[in-house]
This record gives structure tokens, sequence and C-alpha cells, in this order.
């Protein structure tokens, strides 16, 4: 028998008019380190991390379910709209996340759809944040598949999206760490992945801001899997390159989702990524 | 190749939750290896029969085009990045896949399991 040391609350707040019911987790004490799930999943991606001690240590590690996913549920009235998240909504969101926990310029680590909002974020409020760590994190991807293919009245687009992004898990990863991440998606809400690949695949805006991040003032660290077919090891080579001083690793035995699919291979790789960020009081002298 | 996909038509009939999964899709595929074609015939889960090509006249839902080299190194055990997922063969321009993908996105996880019990390794 076992109780892990993760804490999960609520917090609502209002995002661009609209009262949202946010659950986020935390575990740890020390820097604030805000940790963002990918597209159609939610928190329980960063389990293993938030259960580390060698990581809870020193940082405080906070992960929160997007509105519409895992326990945040939708706003009043989602049961006509069509989910689609835009990069204008996520920031939004995400700096109303910070501003209702009191956050002192955290750290941002971001996977996918996370990362790719993280270096967003890098470029628009660097002055926010201690530093940015966007996991498998590019410029921009178009879809390689139909994302229509995930809300269909007859098929089940969970099922359909975890086996579609089954193909971005490597084969080292455990096997039950392999299905629980794929259970995510399994689980999501109807139409929900199909909106955040909405904002993935067709919002190319950050190819013209990535020239406006300091890294100086904000370290910017890219992690890529070498088994991510969606944000291929080239996809972030290309994407850091246009970041003067950001850095970047590959780990060539992992893929998209290398914090929920094998975290003890992920574990080196994100300890040296929290070593690159600076603590907040550093970015204040 | 033929002997392989009898192997895999076994071990699919021995895999229970497989069978499970696929027990909406009755289609026939195409699987085109190099030069050669097997059309698989699925009839609610298990495939029933193997049909070695060519033919002009089998009405097939969709079709994995590939080569024999690229599927040894599919069948690995821990494949290498690309050559690890049917979509990751496409994306490395060593499979193409032609027809109704719906057909096959619907099925996917089976399709998927289904061409994975050629691995070396797999447990069936």
């Amino acid at each position: 028998m076992s109780v892990e040391p993760i804490t999960g609350r609520y917090l609502t707040v209002d995002i661009e008019g609209r009262t949202q019911r946010i659950y986020f987790e935390e575990a740890g004490q020390g820097r604030p380190v805000l940790c963002m799930h990918t597209a159609g999943a939610d928190t329980r991606q960063w389990r293993h991390l938030m259960n580390d001690a060698g990581i809870t240590g020193g940082n405080r590690l906070i992960a929160f379910d997007m509105p519409w996913h895992g326990k945040s549920l939708p706003p009043e009235g989602f049961e006509t709209e069509e989910y689609l998240l835009t990069t204008e909504t996520y920031i939004a969101t995400v700096l109303a996340v910070i501003e209702g926990l009191g956050l002192d310029r955290p750290v941002l680590a971001g996977c996918s759809m996370g990362g790719r909002i993280a270096l967003q974020l890098a470029a628009l409020h660097g002055d926010r944040f201690a530093g940015f760590i966007a996991i498998e994190a590019s410029d921009f991807q178009p879809a390689w598949y139909d994302i229509d293919w995930f809300h269909r009245p007859d098929a089940h687009g969970g099922e359909m999206g975890a086996a579609l992004v089954s193909a971005n898990i490597s084969p080292h990863a455990p096997e039950a760490e392999r299905w629980n991440t794929q259970w995510m998606f399994m689980a999501s809400g109807p139409g929900v992945f199909r909106g955040d690949l909405g904002f993935y695949t067709r919002d190319d805006s950050l190819i013209g801001r990535l020239g406006q991040i300091d890294t100086k003032a904000t370290p910017v660290h890219i992690m890529v899997g070498a088994y991510d077919l969606t944000c291929t090891p080239e996809d972030a080579q290309r994407t850091a390159d246009a970041i003067p001083g950001a850095t970047i690793a590959v780990m060539d035995e992992l893929g998209h989702f290398p914090m929920s699919e094998h975290p003890e291979g992920f574990r080196p790789f994100f300890l040296d990524a929290l070593a690159r960020m600076r603590a907040g009081q550093e970015v204040a002298a | 190749m033929l002997e392989k996909i009898e192997t895999m038509q076994q071990a699919l009939g021995r895999t229970p939750h497989l069978v499970r999964l696929g027990r909406l899709f009755s289609d026939i595929v195409l699987l085109q290896v190099d030069e050669a074609e097997y059309y698989l015939h699925f009839d609610r889960g298990q495939l029933a029969r193997i049909e070695p090509g060519p033919s002009r006249k089998t009405p097939w839902r969709f079709a994995l085009r590939t080569d024999a080299e690229a599927l040894r190194a599919f069948w690995e055990p821990r494949p290498e990045p690309g050559f690890h997922d049917l979509f990751g063969l496409v994306k490395i321009e060593r499979a193409r896949i032609d027809g109704d993908i719906l057909a096959l996105v619907k099925n996917l996880r089976f399709f998927k399991e289904f061409m994975a019990l050629g691995r070396k390794g797999t447990r069936v």
C-alpha cells in the first residue's frame, strides 16, 4: 500500500470573459515548474516526475488540465460549441493559471502542443518566466493526416487517436507505460483531440516570432525523442537553430510522450533541462 | 513472405483480444511487398484467407505497399526510428497506403497489432 505525494485541487479563473474551473496537481517544494500536457491528454502524463523525490526535492512541480481536458470541465454552454483551441486562448489560460496560483516566474515545461505554447510564451511573455523547457516542440508542422477523423459520429475518436499516436511511442518504452499513455487519448472528450490538433497543425504564427525570443533573459532548452514522428529531431533542430542561444537534446530511445511513456529514460534529460533553467531571483537580479 | 503471413494468420487466431478488436472488421486488404501482392481476406477479426496476387478482380478496401527490407526492419524486436510503426514507414517513404484510409484508421489498432504479429518476440 502507498499514498503518493501528489495533491490535486481546483482553481476557478476568468479566461477571456468566461469562467473556467481548472484542475491542477502539484508535488514538491522550491522553484515552481509549470508542466503542460500534450494534445488530447491531461496532467497524468506528468505522474512519474511528480512522484520523483529526486526532482521534487528542489522543484515544485505543478501541472494543470487545460479546459475540456481531464478533470477540467468544458465551460458552460459547451454543448453547442465546436472546441477549437487557439494560440490566444492557450496563452491567456497559462497566464491566468500563473496569476491565479500566484506563481513568481515559474519555469515552463511543456510537451508537444505544450512545447509549442512554451515557445510562443517565450517570444511574447518571456519576462513572466524563469525559463522554458520545450519538449517535442517545433515551430510548426502541418498535419500528415485528416484531423476530422477524430470527431465523427460513426467512429470512436479516442480509440483512433490512441492508435494514431502510438506511432509516436518508442519501442523502448515499458509496455505498461505505453498503454497508460494511450489510455488518456482513449478517454479524452469527443472532439478534444481534434480541437487541439487544429491549433497544433494550422497555426504557424510561431515561425515569425522565434527571433523575438531572448534566451539571455530566459533560457530555452528543446528536447526531442528520436522516435517522434510528429515532431522529428529535424523539426526540433530547425526550431532550435532559429532561436539564438537555444539548446537542444535528442533523446535516442524516447518518443513523443517521454515523461509518460518512459519516465526512467526521460529522467536524466529532464534533470539536465532543469539545471539549465535559472532561479527566479537570478532573473530579477 | 507467404509463409510469414500464414504464421501471422495463425498467431491472430491465438490472440483473443485482437479477434475481439477486429470483430466488426470484414474487409480485404492488399499487402504489396515489392512486386508481390497478397490479398488478406479478413472476416470478423480473423484472417480467413490469404490470396496471392496479382489480381485485377479482387476488390480491396485499402492497400499497404512496402518493400521486404522495410518490413524486416519493422519486424525487429526494437525497430529503428521510422521503422517502428506503419505510419512511420509511410513518413520515411518506405510504404504507401492507398484506398479507403478511413477504414484503416477506424480499425487502426487492430491492423497495426496484426502486422506486429510478425515481430520477433511478440507474445502470441
